[in-house]
């Protein structure tokens, strides 16, 4: 057998590492993107057809999961409060959304997050297990070790030039995102692609360089096929982890733009008493300016439903 | 016939003694947050040890361990039962013992029987004097504690079955290991050596039985062959006499099995063998507490107690060490593995007491585990809700460490993480750069730590908690109108976070 030189085990290791995270669809570039501009789909009303309603806006969820489909799907669980603080994504939300891959002929449903407080109490707290709805098919993954993750290199990072991210997401064919409308003390808002960083491992790392802009260099290699946002009460202060203030929306944001998605979410309240736009978001903005996807709610299509 | 049914007695005794061992095993597994504290504890509660001792000590009465009143009964009833049937350490020890008993002895020193005698007075006097010795001797405590130690942390790495916590850690196992493979290693003098000559659990049942209605006896039939006496692992019978010590021998019915006459028999026998206790060991006795009390009060270090924080509803300190019986329970049970046994940071005598080490796990708002769990109430039980109220320190802001006050970075982890909404994230200028940093109420904060074991930063952490405005109360509730009033407040101080970008 032939021996590899240092400098060649690093270029094939190199390739290699790219070219496994170039593999799973999404992560590779942006092919859901319309000329048109990114369709939205905004829901509100009842709270039990929220999440139908607005995916039947944009297509159904037949567009986005096909038979088969391993999915992942990723609520907010990350803090160890009750339901109705507004911290973590509600349980009847992640439900529907359970039930809709389901129905669109997923062959298995994982819902997993890297808690930041002990996994089983967020679990507990968080009533995430009612969404467990056919022992079989559906499952709960809390991230919790190191061996969970792996590194991939990301090729438009500045401040990260490598993240760790969950293995489960890179061998499932979907993956959907599903955050709980809040305010962040540090990033202003936390919607969907700010969601991400519980797929990651050292998520501390981000706070020690440009947060805002590492969140969305993250953006480029986690490409979520679907985000949708439970805006059913949104936490507009004392976020992530409240206590704060909450105001009941009923509303479902969804779309596979996640850039329009969050830029749109915004809009939608106040928070912390002010009303503010994507662009004033500066993680959101970062998010734009690498391309993730429409920031310009001008420039959308949103179609908005009542449920 | 009657040799059949013997067998079947002698049998009977290893299934309950393994009934009993994986009893307390199984209790120490359901020792975990999700599973309500209910019986867990059940076997301190049935502890004389810690009835007596932890009673003198504390000057009043552990209510929890009541029920020890029936073993102590059924010892003056049927003698040293509890070694021999029930004592899940004495079971590990025979198990050790059959495992090595084909080698001879390998160190030969003779038998002192009057040492658990003489570790029970020491308990007794230096509880009187005011210091808790029971820690560490007693064996149901010892076993808990090495369970705790020792097995979870390998459980916890092998399988999240058994476990809760990933990996859990102790930051000290040497000691508890050491303590524990020595009295397994104590089998090499001879079998049982711990039970026969140093538990004091022993010697107070041992004192017991004395008295006890029914004992070994001999009977006529007795041919003086002496195999009793070889086979006996407690050297409690003395053939050519025919007397059969009640306090050493532990029911394991040995002599009964073996003896070819079946000369041997339990029955009612008032006939009390005589102590044997000299006076100068009851001097060496009463010394050795007059130096161990003193000196395990004077080692706490008082400029260090402020890095001691304590488990939530923690009575006052002094008597937390009294009452505290060490069995680690507590540590088991947090579902952070923030819970630490000490070292010396309490002292000599504070060894394996719980601390909270919050760069290892903060206290959960939600769980109130610790205290449900504490056999003693040395950890009061609270409502969950008490319990969020209890002040167990105060975290303090390292600005030279802190990467917000520092290095303008957008963390403020700490804000977003603490439960009670006692940091605040406010605009400072500094060098010309205005940003989000971080602020302790100190009147919210409860300590729990969530923050400290949070904070990005290498090594040290930049919020620390210190156990500046503890709150150790033995009665009474935590909560007050000034508490709720601040928690409550919807004027939350807090700035529009950095990553906004206003338009003017």
């Amino acid at each position: 057998m032939k021996n590899i030189t240092r400098r060649e085990f690093f270029k094939i290791s190199a390739g290699a590492a790219v070219g496994v995270t170039l593999l799973p669809r999404f992560l590779s570039s942006n092919e859901t993107k319309e000329i048109t501009g990114p369709v939205i789909g905004v829901a509100r009303g009842e709270k039990d057809k929220l999440v139908k309603a607005a995916l039947d806006a944009i297509g159904g969820i037949d567009k986005f999961i096909k038979q088969g489909d391993k999915v992942c799907i990723k609520p907010n669980i990350s803090f160890a409060a009750n339901v109705d603080r507004g911290a973590t994504t509600t349980p009847e939300i992640t439900k529907q959304v359970v039930e809709l891959c389901l129905d669109a002929g997923a062959s298995k449903v994982i819902i997993l997050d890297h808690t930041i407080q002990n996994p089983e109490l967020c679990v507990e707290k968080s009533k995430i297990e009612e969404a467990l709805i056919d022992k079989k098919k559906v499952s709960l993954l809390t991230l919790t070790k190191e061996r969970q993750f792996t590194e991939i290199e990301i090729p438009q990072g500045k401040e990260l030039k490598s993240i760790k991210i969950a293995k489960a997401i890179q061998s499932a064919d979907k993956l959907i995102n599903l955050p709980t409308a809040k305010s962040h003390s540090a990033t202003g808002v936390s919607l969907g692609i700010k969601n991400l960083m519980g797929l990651i491992w050292d998520r501390g790392h981000l706070h020690q360089v440009n947060l805002h802009r590492a969140i969305a260099e993250l953006a480029t290699v986690i490409k979520p096929d679907l985000t949708i946002i439970d805006a059913t009460r949104a936490l507009t202060s004392g976020g992530p982890g409240g206590p704060g203030k909450t105001v009941i929306l009923n509303t479902v944001i969804v779309g596979a733009d996640p850039v329009a998605v969050d830029s749109y979410g915004v809009g939608i309240t106040q928070w912390y008493k002010k009303s503010f736009i994507g662009k004033n978001v500066k993680y959101i903005a970062a998010a734009s300016e690498l391309g993730l996807g429409e920031i310009n709610t001008d420039k959308m299509t949103i179609k908005q439903v009542k449920a | 016939m009657a040799a059949k049914k013997i067998t079947n007695h002698h049998t009977l005794r290893w299934l309950i003694q393994i009934f009993f061992l994986v009893l307390f095993i199984f209790f120490f597994t359901q020792t975990r947050y999700g599973i309500p504290a209910r019986l867990q504890n059940l076997f301190f509660r049935f502890d004389p040890l810690i009835l007596i001792i932890t009673s003198i000590a504390y000057r009043a009465v552990i209510t929890a361990a009541l029920l020890s009143i029936f073993l102590i009964i059924g010892t003056f009833v049927f003698g040293r039962f509890f070694c021999g049937f029930i004592c899940p350490l004495g079971t590990i020890i025979d198990i050790f013992d059959s495992i090595i008993s084909h080698s001879p002895p390998v160190i030969k020193i003779p038998s002192f029987k009057n040492g658990k005698y003489l570790i029970l007075l020491f308990l007794i006097i230096s509880a009187f004097l005011g210091s808790s010795f029971v820690h560490f001797f007693d064996p149901l405590v010892i076993f808990e504690r090495s369970l705790t130690l020792l097995l979870y942390p390998v459980l916890s790495y092998f399988a999240g079955l058994f476990a809760l916590i990933p990996n859990a850690v102790f930051i000290e196992t040497f000691i508890a290991l050491i303590f524990f493979l020595t009295i397994l290693g104590l089998g090499f003098i001879a079998p049982r050596f711990w039970c026969r000559n140093l538990c004091p659990m022993g010697g107070l049942l041992a004192f017991l039985s004395k008295f006890a209605v029914f004992k070994f006896t001999f009977f006529e039939s007795c041919t003086k062959c002496k195999i009793c006496e070889d086979i006996c692992p407690t050297k409690a019978i003395d053939s050519e006499t025919q007397k059969i010590d009640s306090a050493e021998c532990i029911n394991c019915l040995r002599c009964q099995y073996e003896c070819p006459q079946t000369a041997i028999k339990y029955r009612i026998n008032l006939l009390i063998v005589p102590f044997d206790i000299k006076k100068r060991q009851f001097i060496t006795t009463l010394g050795a507490s007059l130096v161990a009390v003193p000196l395990a009060k004077s080692l706490i270090h008082t400029k260090l107690e402020g890095l001691l924080i304590r488990p939530p509803g923690s009575i006052p300190e002094k008597d937390f060490l009294n009452v505290c019986i060490h069995c680690g329970m507590c540590m088991k049970v947090c579902p952070t593995n923030g819970l630490q046994p000490c070292i010396l940071e309490a002292g000599i005598n504070g060894l394996w007491t719980p601390k909270l080490v919050s760069r290892i796990g903060g206290c959960e708002k939600n769980c109130n585990k610790c205290g449900q769990i504490c056999p003693t109430s040395a950890i009061r039980k609270l409502s969950l809700e008490e319990k969020s109220y209890a002040k167990i320190g105060t975290a303090v802001i390292d600005r030279s460490r802190c990467i917000a006050w520092e290095q303008d970075k957008v963390c403020l982890i700490c804000d977003e993480i603490c439960p009670y909404n006692a940091i605040s994230s406010l605009n400072e200028t500094i060098r010309e750069t205005t940003l989000l940093r971080p602020f302790v109420d100190e009147r919210i904060c409860t300590g729990c730590g969530l923050c400290e074991s949070r904070c990005p930063i290498e090594g040290q952490a930049a919020i620390q908690v210190f156990s500046i405005g503890e709150e150790r109360i033995t009665k009474g509730s935590y909560i007050t109108d000034e508490k709720t009033r601040l928690r409550e407040s919807e004027e939350k101080l807090e700035d529009i976070p950095s990553g906004f970008i206003i338009e003017e």
